[in-house]
């Protein structure tokens, strides 16, 4: 990742984190929120593989941390795991499929909604256990299924330079 | 020769993050660098606060703009709910008065017994800039912090009773973790000077009074308060919960007690922090 990437994708975690803290957070179903946080490194998964992935999810977890009343660095842990799966599955499927980055989406973030909410229970928060898990689930893959494709393409422009970009438009 | 070392450049990656990650949750978990981790919280939200308010300042208006034309006909039911509860509450004023009376009276006697009273206690009126920021725990983040006076374990209360604690304190805002919350465990009484433990079972769901004998008496509609023992965490007498509903089990020791928040825990807008943890 280059200098530029980084700040890129810095900008984009904090303006992700606003949105999440503002907007999103008023989006209730059920008394439950979306997360739009676990959406970036499953994004830098698809766009540029596990690495990438992987970094992603951890800066933007570690960021949510901060702003939560939750173990600090838990986020930052599904994050990456998230990230690197998704960039280790999707690099073996066809990147171009239509369609692709919302199933990913909405089953990558299922995971790691429950596997948030498993890590956080074996880290003694066993309330997180107590919560309707179906419902979280729910609320939060399905919004990042419809919003995968803006993402996705946000993570584009924060992880390629211009040039690889115009590469690969012209392929398609 | 490359592929191998891109497969070792990115299993070291993810190593190292996962390693960082771990790291930081046993540093924070064990409380060892808690000046490092609770500073980076404190500087994160000093930064996002103002973030936060400002794109609420103006997505805010657009917001009740359009729920306003949708939710019309609810808002014009609600209007004439809100106008009978007016006219309700000013026929209650004289009962008011008459219960200030006794009111005094009884901070007379507790003046007596040097016990604490929330009333002559200093508050702060706090306005709710976030709530449920995490969909496992249920909080809420106000406007007052270290700066106003506010302290770790205060007790916040809302309009009805007790809200929940604070639990975490910056400059300019804190987090208060609601009754509701699975962590959340206050001493409470009830009936005749019986003492008993409130937990929460989760967001948006009931109350549970533990270690209610099955000899005591309880019954539903009967009003939850603060205990306030010695060393509580929270002063005595205030209103917490009323007892939705009570099973007694054959065999069991306790009976299983279940209650709701008097206080409506999801449309909180101004809390009131009592300074208890600095006056106690």
């Amino acid at each position: 990742m280059s200098g530029h990437a980084v700040v890129r994708v810095l900008l984009a975690v904090a303006v992700a984190l606003l949105a999440q803290e503002t907007v999103v957070l008023d989006v209730r179903l059920g008394g439950m929120s979306p997360d739009i946080m676990f959406l970036l490194p499953i994004a830098a998964g698809v766009v540029a593989g596990p690495v990438e992935g992987a970094a992603v999810g951890f800066v933007a977890g570690f960021a949510a941390d901060l702003l939560t009343p939750t173990p600090l660095g838990l986020s930052a842990l599904v994050g990456t795991v998230v990230g690197f799966g998704v960039g280790a599955i999707s690099g073996s499927l066809v990147r171009e499929v239509r369609g692709l980055p919302t199933v990913v989406a909405l089953g990558a973030s299922a995971v790691a909604v429950m596997l948030y909410a498993v890590l956080g229970a074996v880290l003694g928060e066993s309330q997180f256990l107590h919560v309707n898990l179906a419902l979280v689930v729910v609320v939060v893959a399905v919004p990042n299924a419809l919003l995968a494709g803006p993402t996705v393409r946000l993570m584009r422009w924060a992880l390629t330079s211009p040039d690889e970009r115009s590469v690969a438009g012209g392929m398609r | 020769m490359a592929r191998p070392r891109r497969s070792r450049r990115t299993l070291a990656t993810l190593v190292l993050l996962l390693l960082l990650s771990v790291t930081i949750i046993t540093l924070d978990e064990t409380g060892r660098a808690h000046f490092l981790t609770s500073g980076m919280r404190s500087l994160a939200n000093d930064i996002y606060s103002p973030l936060r308010r400002g794109v609420n300042d103006v997505l805010d208006p657009v917001g009740r703009f359009f729920a306003g034309a949708i939710y019309y006909g609810s808002l014009e039911r609600e209007n004439q709910k809100l106008q009978n509860q007016i006219l309700a509450i000013e026929g209650q004023r004289s009962a008011v008065a008459a219960g200030q009376r006794q009111l005094i009276e009884l901070e007379r006697l507790q003046a007596t017994d040097r016990l604490p009273s929330i009333v002559s206690l200093p508050a702060v009126v706090a306005e709710v800039t976030a709530q449920n920021v995490s969909n496992f725990a249920a909080t809420v983040n106000i406007d007052k912090g270290g700066d106003q006076g506010v302290r770790l374990g205060d007790p916040v209360v809302g309009p009805g009773g007790l809200v929940g604690e604070v639990v975490t304190v910056h400059h300019g805002n804190a987090t208060v973790r609601l009754l509701t919350d699975g962590k959340s465990e206050i001493g409470v009484s009830f009936g005749h000077q019986q003492q008993a433990t409130l937990e929460g079972a989760g967001p948006s769901r009931s109350l549970q009074i533990q270690y209610v004998p099955s000899t005591a008496t309880v019954s539903r509609g009967e009003l939850i308060e603060t205990s306030g023992l010695q060393g509580a965490a929270l002063p005595p007498g205030i209103p917490v919960a009323r007892v939705t509903s009570v099973h007694s089990v054959v065999g069991a020791a306790d009976k299983q007690v279940w209650a709701k928040p008097l206080a409506d825990l999801n449309a909180l807008s101004y809390v009131e922090v009592i300074l208890w943890s600095g006056s106690s």
